[in-house]
This record gives C-alpha cells, sequence and structure tokens, in this order.
C-alpha cells in the first residue's frame, strides 16, 4: 500500500532527525537495528504521518526521539502491540486504512505482553512488531529473561540460566501470525526481512537476536560471531518462519462478519406506550418471583413488567443468581407503581411467589417470611414444605399444572391478574405480541390453577 | 418530581442501567468498544457487541482486560472515542492502562460497576467498595473525573456527560455504578432522554474559548500557554505529528528528568480539571431551609436515601438532602452550600468504613458526621431512618 504512492510524494532520503545521536552503549545492536529500520522506511517512502512508531519500556524505547516526523507513541511496559493494535483496528476499521504501525519491544516486554503479541496475531492486525531480542533486562542490569538461554550469566542468574528459553516465533506461529522472521542484528538479509514485514497487509514479525555488550558480552565472553551459535544451539532457525498469504486481514474478516451480524438489535427492546390512561393500582406493590435457573424467572418477569407498563405502571426488576447461570435460584424482585419508583429493594413483600425449592431456599435464606405481615399473601407450590408465616400462604399446582418452564410465568400470571396489577385482557394481548410461547394454552392452564386450588393457612 | 405517564403521548422501554450506559455511549458518538466479560458489567459489553457494529462502530472482545482498555486507548489515539466497562477485578487489572490515558492526556470512558470485594469477592452482589480505589489510583493521587448514576436513566444522562468531560479534559473519566444500578431493569420514559446530535471527535480540536488552533507542529503535542489549558488534540496518523509517552516529558513530549517544563506539564493535569471545576458539578441538592441535619449518599444507596427523607419529611421532619454524581473532583461548594445551618451530616453508602465520608469530613468542621453503611445487601430506607433518629423507626 505504502509503495504505491511513491511517485507524487517528494523523496524521504531519512526519517531520522539530523544528527542522530543514538542513546545506546558502544557496539549494541539497537542502533543498528534502528538504522536498518531507517533505511527500510527510506526504501518503501512511507509517507511519515503515516507511521504510527509504537515503543515499549526498556532500551529499544528510547528510539521515539530519534525518528523526526514519524507519529510516534511510548507505552508502559509490555503494552505496546496491545495500543498498537487499537491504533490499527480504529484506523482499518473506523479511517481509511491509511497508516502503518510499527511496534518496537524487547525480550522482556515481549514476555510481559505476550497475549498481546498473541491476540494482534490472531486478529491479524496491520501491526508490525520487531523484537529486539537481547536475552537480558539491560537498562535496569543486566537480568534474566524469559529468552534467556540456558547456562547464560545474567545479574540474576549469576551460576548460569537453569531453565531453557521460549521460542517467541514458535509461539507467534502457533497463534496464526501470517509472517514471521528470525534474524540477527548484524545479517545481511535483515534489511529485506524489515521491508518485507512492514509492507505486509496484516500482523507481522520480527525476532531480531542482539547482544547486549553492556552486560551479556563481559558476562558470558562472548562476541558478536557467537550470536550465530547461539541461535544454532537453542535451535532458533533464522529467515522467514511464516508466509501465509491465505489468511484475511482482521479489517477484511469485520466487513463480512458485521454484514452477516444481528442487525444492531437487543433483544427484548421494545417501546411501550401506556394504553390505560388510569392504572389499575393505586397505591405501589412489590413481588417477590423466586424458582429455579433455566426456568425463566427473570424472563417471565420482564414480560409481565412490560404488560405493566403497557398498563400505565412505572416498574422496576432486580434480578438475583447465583454466581452461575443455569443452576441453582433465579429471584426477581418487582415493584408495580403508578409514580416513579425510588428505591428498588423490597422489605416487607405484598406478593411472594415461589416456585421451586431453589426459590424457596433462596426465600428463606433472605429472611423475607420472617418479615410479613397479615396484609401479605404467598403462593406457593403445592410440592413444598412451607414454614410459619404471618402472610397468608395458598398453595398451587404450579409444576404439575404448567409444567417447569412454564411454573414461573404461570404463576405470575396468575398472581398479577389476581392482586390487579395489570388487566387480564392488558396481560394476554402483551403476551400474544412477545411471549413466543402458546398464550391461550398458557391462560387455559393459569385458569385451571384457578380450580384446583387448595388454601391453606399455614 | 414524579412523572404519571398518563400524559400521552409517551414511550417508555424496560432497561436496565448496563444497557441504558451503552446507549448513552452511543448516543455521545462512542464508535470503539474493547471489553472482556464480567459479572455485573458484561451487560454494557454485550449491549455495545449488539449495537455498535451495525451502526459503523467496533465493539470487541478483548483476550483480557488489559488488552481491552488499551485497545481503547489505541483507538482514542487515532481519533475515535472509546469506552470499556469492567468490575472491581478487572479494573485492577486497568489501572496501570488508565494512569497511562491521564498521563498521554488520551480521553477515554471507562465504566467500573461495582460489585462485592475485596479480590473477586462477590460476582453478584452489590457493593460501593470501590470509590477511593477508582478516584486514588494513580501515583501521585492525580484527580480523575468520577461521575456516579444512582438510576438507569442517569447511566444514560452521565455516560454523555462522561464523554463530553473527557474529550473536552482530554482525561479518562469513570463511570461508577454498581450491581443493583447496572443490572436493575427499570421502566424508563424514552420521551424525556437527551437526544442531542452528537459527533466523532474533530481533528485539532481545543475549546473554542482557549483560541489558536493553527498552531505549527513544533509547538507539540502537550503545549499549553497557561496551565489550565487543553492542549489542542491531534490524531496519531493525522497530519500534525504526535509525540505520546507515558513518561515525564516537556510539551513537545518528549522525555525529562525533572525540568522545570515537565514539573509544569505534571501540575497541568492537576489544574486543567480544577479550574472547570464549578463547570463539572453534578448534584440534586434537595435542601429545606432550617434544616439541621443533611443526609448526603451517591448511587445505589441515594434512592434509599430519598426514600428515608420522603417518608421522615412526611411526619414533618426538616431534613436536607444532597446527592452526589460528580463524585471527584469533590463538589466543594455544592457541599459547602448544603452544610449551612446544618450540625449533623449522615453519609450512606455500601462499604464498611464510610470511604466516601472520610474524604467529606474534611469539609465538616464542626459538624457532627455520622455514617450508615452496610456491606452484602443494599442499605434500605429504614436504616437510614434509624440511624436519623437513633433509634427504631416507626412509621406514623
Amino acid at each position: 500500500m505504502a509503495t504505491g504512492v511513491t511517485s507524487v510524494l517528494p523523496i524521504h532520503s531519512t526519517y531520522l532527525v539530523d544528527e542522530p545521536r543514538f542513546p545506546f552503549c558502544k557496539g549494541c545492536g539497537h542502533t543498528s537495528v534502528l538504522r536498518r529500520l531507517n533505511e527500510a522506511l527510506v526504501e518503501l517512502q512511507i509517507p511519515p504521518h503515516r507511521l504510527a512508531l509504537v515503543t515499549d519500556i526498556g532500551c529499544i524505547g528510547l528510539a521515539d526521539g530519534l525518528f523526526k516526523e514519524l507519529h510516534t507513541v511510548h507505552t508502559t511496559h509490555g503494552r505496546s502491540t496491545a495500543f498498537a493494535t487499537g491504533i490499527a483496528l480504529a484506523d482499518s476499521v473506523l479511517d481509511k486504512g491509511s497508516l502503518k504501525t510499527v511496534v518496537l519491544i524487547g525480550d522482556g516486554g515481549a514476555m510481559i505482553g505476550l497475549q498481546h503479541l498473541v491476540h494482534a496475531a490472531v486478529l491479524n492486525v496491520d501491526v508490525t512488531v520487531i523484537i529486539c531480542d537481547n536475552f537480558v533486562y539491560g537498562m535496569t542490569g543486566g537480568q534474566g529473561s524469559s529468552v534467556t538461554p540456558e547456562c547464560f550469566v545474567t545479574a540474576t542468574t549469576p551460576a548460569g540460566n537453569i531453565v531453557p528459553p521460549i521460542d517467541l516465533c514458535a509461539i507467534l506461529k502457533a497463534s496464526h501470525a501470517p509472517f514471521v522472521a528470525r534474524t540477527l542484528a548484524t545479517d545481511p538479509t535483515f534489511p529485506q526481512l524489515l521491508q518485507q514485514a512492514i509492507a505486509w497487509e496484516g500482523f507481522a514479525v520480527i525476532e531480531v537476536l542482539e547482544l547486549c555488550t553492556e552486560f551479556a558480552v563481559p558476562a558470558n565472553n562472548l562476541d558478536g560471531r557467537k550470536l550465530r551459535d547461539i541461535a544454532d544451539r537453542n535451535g532458533w532457525t533464522l529467515g522467514v518462519l511464516a508466509d501465509r498469504k491465505d489468511r484475511s486481514t482482521f479489517v477484511e474478516r469485520w466487513k463480512e462478519g458485521v454484514v452477516k451480524g444481528n442487525g444492531g438489535q437487543v433483544p427484548g427492546d421494545e417501546i411501550l406506550r401506556p394504553v390505560g390512561k388510569v392504572p389499575m393500582l393505586k397505591h405501589a406493590k412489590s413481588v417477590i418471583l423466586a424458582g429455579s435457573a433455566g426456568e425463566r424467572v427473570q424472563s417471565s418477569a420482564g414480560l409481565v413488567c412490560g404488560a405493566a407498563i403497557a398498563g400505565g405502571l412505572f416498574v422496576s426488576q432486580k434480578n438475583d443468581n447465583p454466581v452461575t447461570q443455569g443452576s441453582g435460584f433465579s429471584v426477581s424482585e418487582l415493584w408495580f407503581s403508578p409514580e416513579e419508583i425510588v428505591f428498588t429493594g423490597i422489605q416487607r413483600p405484598d406478593i411472594v411467589l415461589i416456585t421451586s425449592s431453589d426459590g424457596l431456599k433462596d426465600v428463606l435464606s433472605r429472611s423475607f417470611l420472617d418479615r410479613l405481615d397479615s396484609s401479605s399473601v404467598i403462593y406457593v407450590d403445592d410440592s413444598l414444605p412451607m414454614q410459619e408465616t404471618k402472610g397468608i400462604v395458598h398453595r398451587f399446582p404450579f409444576r404439575r399444572v404448567l409444567g417447569a418452564r412454564e411454573a414461573a410465568l404461570g404463576a405470575l400470571v396468575f398472581a398479577a391478574v389476581r392482586q390487579h396489577l395489570v388487566s387480564p385482557e392488558g396481560l394476554q394481548e402483551f403476551l400474544r405480541k412477545h411471549y413466543r410461547g402458546n398464550v391461550d394454552e398458557l391462560f387455559a392452564r393459569v385458569d385451571c390453577l384457578q380450580e384446583t386450588r387448595t388454601e391453606v393457612r399455614a | 418530581m414524579p412523572q404519571t405517564p398518563s400524559h400521552l403521548p409517551q414511550s417508555f422501554r424496560l432497561r436496565s442501567g448496563n444497557q441504558m450506559m451503552a446507549e448513552g455511549a452511543l448516543q455521545a458518538g462512542c464508535t470503539f468498544f474493547a471489553g472482556y466479560p464480567i459479572t455485573p458489567a458484561t451487560g454494557i459489553f454485550k449491549t455495545m457487541i449488539d449495537l455498535l457494529p451495525a451502526r459503523g462502530g467496533i465493539a470487541l472482545s478483548a483476550p483480557d482486560e488489559i488488552s481491552a482498555i488499551a485497545y481503547c486507548i489505541g483507538a482514542s489515539m487515532r481519533g475515535y472515542k472509546a469506552m470499556t466497562a469492567t468490575s472491581g477485578p478487572g479494573w485492577a487489572l486497568m489501572i496501570e492502562s488508565v494512569q497511562y490515558a491521564l498521563m498521554t492526556e488520551t480521553p477515554l470512558v471507562v465504566a467500573l460497576v461495582q460489585r462485592l470485594g475485596p479480590s473477586t469477592g462477590g460476582a453478584t452482589q452489590g457493593a460501593q467498595g470501590d470509590v477511593l480505589l477508582a478516584e486514588y489510583c494513580t501515583s501521585g493521587g492525580y484527580t480523575l473525573p468520577v461521575l456516579c448514576p444512582t438510576n438507569a436513566r442517569e447511566c444514560y444522562e452521565l455516560t454523555i456527560l462522561a464523554f463530553t468531560w473527557s474529550e473536552l479534559l482530554r482525561i479518562p473519566v469513570i463511570l461508577l455504578s454498581d450491581k443493583e444500578t447496572g443490572m436493575t431493569i427499570e421502566s424508563i420514559n424514552d420521551t424525556s432522554l437527551s437526544r442531542s446530535t452528537s459527533q466523532n471527535r474533530p481533528a485539532n480540536f481545543a475549546f473554542r474559548d482557549l483560541g489558536s488552533y493553527n498552531r505549527s507542529d513544533r509547538r507539540g503535542t502537550y503545549y499549553f500557554d497557561v496551565p489550565h489549558e487543553i492542549p489542542p488534540f491531534a490524531p496519531v496518523g493525522g497530519d500534525r505529528k504526535v509525540t505520546a509517552t507515558g513518561s515525564a516529558h516537556d510539551k513537545q513530549g518528549r522525555l525529562q528528568k525533572n525540568s522545570t517544563e515537565t514539573l509544569d506539564v505534571l501540575k497541568h493535569l492537576e489544574q486543567k480539571i480544577h479550574w472547570r471545576l464549578d463547570d463539572f458539578v453534578s448534584v440534586v441538592s434537595d435542601l429545606q431551609p432550617s434544616a439541621t441535619t443533611l443526609v448526603v449518599s451517591y448511587g445505589v444507596t441515594a434512592r434509599a436515601a430519598q426514600s428515608a427523607v420522603i417518608q421522615a419529611r412526611n411526619t414533618g421532619e426538616r431534613i436536607s438532602l444532597l446527592v452526589i454524581h460528580s463524585l471527584f473532583p469533590i463538589p466543594v461548594k455544592k457541599l459547602t452550600h448544603a452544610l449551612q445551618g446544618v450540625d449533623t451530616v449522615l453519609v450512606a453508602e455500601e462499604n464498611i468504613s464510610g470511604l466516601y465520608r472520610s474524604v467529606l469530613e474534611r469539609y465538616c468542621k464542626g459538624k457532627k458526621v455520622r455514617g450508615v453503611n452496610k456491606i452484602g445487601s443494599m442499605i434500605t430506607p429504614e436504616e437510614i431512618l434509624v440511624a436519623l433518629f437513633e433509634e427504631p423507626w416507626q412509621p406514623a
């Protein structure tokens, strides 16, 4: 992409500042990496304001001050790839996709931010990561990193490193990175690889092996010629390790996915217009609906609340369940009110509906029954044992008549009509529009409930 | 004032606070959302996934909270309004990057939907225990704006406000919600929601009152003439070079160690918000003349406080109520005004030690300051009434 515009733009002979002073130790590979990076950019003729150089913490992170017109973003340790991914995502999907994003990171940053590298590879965003791997944390005094070779002497492994180094390229190759290469900072093919990686449409990574002249070299009696031996000994193949043209970029897949998406709807989002001018209720009433997860307790509460809004009431629905979504209790605390609801909690419920033993356990654990008075009404499935309470207990065969799937909805429909929270016609009309089940059959079963009820004072 | 739905034409919807936060973000022009699932904040993430892509934006899953917020900051630096949402455990992971957004003056909105802590605590239990963790999460204790809604409608309105301030101040703004505010579903009067036109962030945008837009590149990414001035925003990838850094820097974004200019830039991070303190304030002052007690609350507990105050007033008591939406920076003028003539201050919040009370106390010299505190479930109006009268409350 970037190379295609060279003919209309002035030639960029360098991207570095005038008389650059590289802040690295004598002989450090970082200077060479940055010179090669500059040469690659000159070769590609990328317009300077169309490249973001995102740098990590560590010596290589000092690079941002050396480039004159490029955008530079100096980040926190290990997170450079993640910030770059955000820039690239926004650029490719929300903007024109005209920006190249290049990350400079060390081996320490690559490990602390490994998940960011992995996810950038998986997403295949247009980010090029240059990992400057010199086997140690140079800026803090030469401590060992996760890529330090075995037996290597560092500040934190004075007797030699006793654990094997990770293979960053293998990890990223396994993460579907379409372009992966490993090279030595001094290798003559490095400039060519850099150009290839930056020009790559999508995620590209180059691991550049270097020697830290300040710490690694003196502690391990090394010189530049031994770098290739270290690579050989660790089985680190040099050259292009992955070159996958088959992978689509994130933005390509995103555009396909959005077309196939759900059309931007949120389930259950309906405009409800109050139809009756006078709400049925004169005073607010509270309802506890307690049942089992998976038995549509909270969705049933939502349906009846919707019908109540259509009937001119304000409602609130406070749900509770254990950490798991599909097991244990499921409870909705509901308010139906002719005025706006201030406090959504319920201390003394007017109506308690219990449709399963999970629901009963939760109601008991929260001492709702202890706080009831003689005006409170409890509708409980007749299979459940009930304790003494001041409320009036009505037992109904909710589960037997309605089945587990509709026990909660049926019980709430029954109670809402009986306690005049909603009009039966309004509720029926609302459910016909919003409930996927058979509304006629539901109401027939609820009617049947009334006929078979057994009222028992506990 | 309670509204009655009988005044047609009005339209209502049943929405949760989490859903309304997502809608507020869309209304504010948010085009980028990256999230990681966590109860009780997942509803914001899910609603953004449902709504945003079909409207031309991006909403996507990150592999962890650190990536989620970093993607948002990157997108914001590229010039697009961004938001993420989390709860206590995820917030702990995001703090590093919130500081980065603060230091790089990158606009960002983070919804922190509180649950019971510490550690993983209680995923489905509400709490107001993160109020100081949200505010004091930076090394150096820099002020971060914290906005706190009490219901689903305010989740919408305050999210819009959060974006406004985030953009104007170039700062991360925290929306401090909680499990009950976020997950409770309420009837929302759709007709009453603000629908002012949202817009994308313009490149090179600056406060109108601050003049000079046409600065040359040489004046730098973080340039200001006076400390409270907001440097004009330029996107990474735009025509003006950006030099962004999370390290201490001069006005051009160059790494500096303790130069006068660098220290000025650090002070500017604080001054830019305090200079606009009065504009930023959002409180509901429900004060009664000759009241000697002031109830202060925020978030979900403010609703219990409101209910308690209504009940007490119905029996002839005179009590003032201050509900604070803009928790930080502390709305000192509004607070001082509410404290006039008052001898007792009661601060109600769902945490053990009275976190926000500990901050308010320094402004309440000479007053008796007490707390209503609890964990595990919502504070009830009755509990506030008991604290008010220091005896069991008997409704008249």
